[in-house]
């Protein structure tokens, strides 16, 4: 790892360089939007409405109601669906994942439904979810479940069989149960690897949440979207997409930081493995 | 933590297999306690997947719906590949090019591909065009990532060494760059087309006049359950074996990359 970065040189002169020409691409992008919309009009606000249009209808949306709720509204209601998906499927799925690596019988008999029902991907859940739940929180909740659901398993079940058996005996030698090995041994080296799973969930969740409520549901950003579309109102989406991407890197960074505080012990592994 | 042999796992597997088909059947079947309008029995399922082949279903039959989305898939895909091999090879190589590029797809990058969906319709219309578009997207991507990482993982001092060998141009190209590069960039390949498929079923679930998730969504809606658990069960299916086939592909064109990325 730290030969490839020598020889790909990210020298300081050079990041800054990098930045420059980043803004100036992004700045001329945007003029360029600005020019074929408000400017020149090229294109017509139906098909692309200019950047003014588009923070004029964010600024609308967040005091008036569209589609049943403000902007606000429609984030949290997204928010608390995918919560609700992704706090089930880490409940269930940490269980699963180490009595996997535990109990490899269990896992021999619960692993080909596994398999078969991974392969199916989140959005060909939504319809029976429709089915069973008819619209309501469930169904996309049910959706995030199932889309975060079997990262959490996989990688417990890494994570507890990254143990290295010497630690284990060892830990049998002085006398701990299967109970207080799991917790003291198994737990703090398979951590990190959960967390990387969680991690995973988190924003396969949170793709899946937006393509369920496209589909189905009264409210939420996905059904945000959908209400621009029906209304051939393109600014309503592009107010939509923008949050949807922003709330995601906020989610996903919010995540990765809090790794650092929660499992302290992570980079002081990193570093011994390194050296 | 014991452990067990393949041999034994697989048997326990099998056995397995069959008691959750028994437990299936036995759930569904008659007295059973779960309805038909919530869950069909296997055979049920196992009938309809025949009779579909014959018989439309939404006005196609299941061949006609299986070519639709496979090959809006593969379309998209093979035009992600097209755009985005060279795009990144081009932004491995001129670092200014990624420079410019790379923020550009930083910022679209958080944004889910399905996101797209509803613009794609605004734009093109319920027609293939607009679901191309958007696997086009889900697949470019990785696609893009990974061949600017396979330029990157070519070592600068394998080269120097077939230089001081005597290695020339051709042969460095095809005995070193190639090697070293292709299982990143069929990794990506992989991920790409993962991503297609997950993204199509999306996209059909929302506009579409043919393909299996249409199928799923239309089948649901009517309360034909057998229908919908035979395009669940394609659905998976199939992309499994779209899986199946790049691995095999890969096994033709670049063996190594097998070994070396650790799969068996």
């Amino acid at each position: 790892m730290r030969r490839k970065q020598s020889r790909w040189p990210n020298h300081g002169s050079e990041k800054i360089q990098a930045t420059l020409y980043g803004i100036a691409s992004l700045a001329v992008l945007l003029l360029l939007w600005i020019a074929a919309t408000s400017l020149f009009g090229w294109i017509g606000a139906r098909i692309l409405p200019s950047p003014f249009a588009v923070i004029s209808r964010f600024a609308d949306l967040l005091i008036d109601p569209f589609g049943g709720s403000t902007l606000l509204g429609h984030a949290s209601g997204s928010l608390e669906r995918w919560s609700l998906g992704v706090v089930a499927a880490v409940l269930l799925g940490i269980p699963i994942g180490v009595s996997f690596a535990w109990m490899p019988w269990f896992r021999a008999v619960v692993n080909p439904v596994f398999e078969v029902l991974r392969y199916i991907p989140p959005f060909a859940w939504v319809p029976i979810a429709i089915l069973w739940f008819g619209v309501s929180t469930m169904t996309q909740a049910s959706v995030v479940f199932i889309a975060a659901f079997p990262a959490i398993v996989i990688n417990s079940q890494l994570g507890v069989q990254q143990v290295d058996r010497i630690l284990l005996n060892a830990a049998r030698v002085y006398g701990a149960g299967s109970l207080k090995t799991l917790k003291r041994v198994v737990m703090p080296v398979a951590a990190p690897s959960i967390y990387t799973g969680i991690r995973i969930a988190i924003s396969n969740g949170w793709m899946a949440l937006v393509g369920a409520e496209l589909v189905v549901g009264k409210n939420g950003l996905g059904f945000l979207i959908s209400q621009g579309q029906n209304n051939d109102s393109v600014s309503t989406i592009f107010v939509g997409i923008i949050s949807i991407g922003a709330l995601g890197i906020l989610i996903d960074t919010i995540v990765h930081r809090s790794e650092a505080i929660l499992l302290p012990w992570r980079k002081k592994l990193a570093k011994a493995e390194s050296s | 933590m014991r452990r067990f042999n393949a041999s034994r796992a697989f048997l326990i597997s099998l056995a397995a297999c069959v008691g959750w088909v028994l437990l299936w059947a036995w759930v569904t079947g008659a007295g059973g306690p779960v309805s038909k309008l919530m869950f069909p029995s296997p055979e049920a399922v196992f009938h309809r997947f025949l009779r579909m082949w014959t018989r439309p279903y939404l006005g196609s039959t299941l061949s006609w719906h299986i070519y639709s989305s496979l090959s809006i898939v593969l379309a998209g895909w093979i035009l992600g590949g097209i755009v985005g091999v060279p795009l990144g090879i081009a932004m491995a190589w001129w670092k200014k090019l990624k420079w410019i590029v790379f923020p550009v797809f930083q910022l679209l990058r958080p944004v889910p591909p399905l996101a797209w969906i509803p613009l794609t319709l605004v734009w093109m219309g319920i027609g293939d065009p607009a679901r191309i578009t958007v696997v086009f997207i889900a697949a470019l991507v990785p696609w893009l990532m990974n061949s600017m990482q396979s330029v990157y993982s070519v070592d600068k001092l394998l080269i120097d060494a077939g230089r001081t060998l005597g290695a020339n141009d051709r042969q460095i190209l095809t005995r070193i760059v190639c090697r070293t590069a292709l299982p990143t960039l069929v990794a990506g390949a992989r991920i790409a087309l993962g991503n297609a498929w997950t993204t199509l079923i999306a996209a059909e679930l929302l506009a579409a006049t043919a393909g299996l998730g249409y199928v799923a969504l239309n089948a649901s809606r009517m309360l034909d359950t057998d229908v919908l658990l035979v395009a669940m069960l394609l659905i998976g299916i199939l992309g499994g074996l779209l899986s199946v086939a790049i691995q095999l592909a890969t096994h033709v064109l670049a063996p190594w990359s097998l070994r070396q990325s650790g799969e068996e």
